[in-house]
């Protein structure tokens, strides 16, 4: 190795490197929020200029504050994903009654902390079930057990061990829409697998 | 746009906006209701989402036939948007640090596979931080 280059073309590089970091997928995600904001979808004289500045403001904060990639990344299926929002709109709906009616019968509710262990690897399906658990009324993650992807969910009115069980397949359904809308192909694979592992058992 | 379009959208709107404020108010009573902070953690973060984003539709139906210029649907979309991502962190926090420092009530629980798990936790790092309530 020689003595290291002179500054300016080590802050080139420098610079190079941060922009090789800039994930354009969530740079485009950023500039759609950035057009909402201004009401950028209106169309009128500035409106390419907003998109455009937009998307510079959107690369330089990742320039500045670079961040690790989206671990394994996601492949985006249109029809599945329809599938997943109607599933969770229904389920947000059902349990927002279900909550409500709890909150109004007399009695102490009962509720319990169950372990539900996700069947793939992706850290990133790991957070989306979580936070569509977390917004589903009736259930809330209480703790994440990392290296083997474990969810401790607090489940509101779950009486018996009929019901803890019922919520725990209420998970795993959740898990397998979302997966089915937004994993990879290995992500899909996993779960099959492990569903044809699981009927074999029980 | 015709009238009789206009007049539909606005009684949905006054729906959605009702429907939205009930939900906000279930959250509430179940504030008090409810005897511990996990329970009470479904009803502060939930049924007030849902709540939101049913007050946002109603707002949104009654923007769509004036124009303000001052916030329109795509405003709505963006406040929907971080509601739906950020609440489940905070519900997060608040639930774990309740369950870790034992502001829970046991007789309340018909299951809790957690416990063991951080029970075998603590016989491992030698140190005893659950349950300060025993």
């Amino acid at each position: 190795m020689t003595r290291p280059p002179a500054t300016r073309p080590e802050r080139v590089q420098a610079l190079r490197r941060r922009l090789g970091k800039v994930q354009i997928p969530i740079a485009l995600g950023m500039t759609v929020v950035w057009m909402l904001l201004f009401d950028g979808f209106r169309l009128r004289e500035e409106s390419l200029g907003l998109l455009v500045l937009g998307f510079g403001v959107s690369v330089l904060i990742m320039v500045v504050f670079p961040l690790p990639p989206v671990s394994e990344g996601f492949r985006f299926h249109p029809w599945q994903f329809l599938r997943l929002l109607v599933y969770f709109f229904v389920q947000m709906v059902q349990s927002s009654f279900q909550v409500t009616w709890q909150t109004f019968t007399p009695g102490p509710v009962l509720s319990s902390v169950i372990a539900v262990r996700m069947r793939t690897d992706s850290e990133l399906m790991l957070v989306c079930t979580s936070i569509a658990l977390s917004v589903i009324p009736g259930s809330v993650v209480v703790e994440v057990g990392q290296p083997e992807h474990v969810l401790y969910i607090h489940h509101l009115g779950t009486r018996d061990e009929a019901g803890t069980e019922r919520a725990r397949r209420d998970t795993w359904r959740l898990e397998e829409r979302i997966v089915r809308a937004l994993g990879t192909r290995v992500d899909i694979a996993k779960l099959e697998a492990a569903e044809t592992v699981g009927t074999e058992s029980a | 746009m015709s009238d009789a379009l206009t007049a539909v959208l606005d009684w949905v709107a006054v729906l959605c906006l009702l429907a939205g404020a009930m939900l906000s108010f279930v959250a509430s009573v179940g504030l008090i209701r409810f005897p511990d902070l996990l329970s009470r953690m479904h009803t502060a973060a939930k049924p007030q989402v849902l709540g939101l984003l049913l007050v946002l539709v109603g707002i949104g139906l009654r923007l769509l036939p004036e124009e303000t210029g001052i916030f329109t649907v795509g405003t709505l979309a963006v406040v929907g948007l971080f509601q739906v991502i950020t609440v489940p962190v905070a519900a997060h926090i608040a639930a774990r640090v309740g369950y870790r420092t034992g502001r829970i009530d046991e007789d309340l629980l018909v299951a809790d596979e957690l416990f063991d798990r951080l029970e075998s936790e603590d016989r491992a790092t030698g140190t005893r931080r659950y349950r300060a309530s025993e």
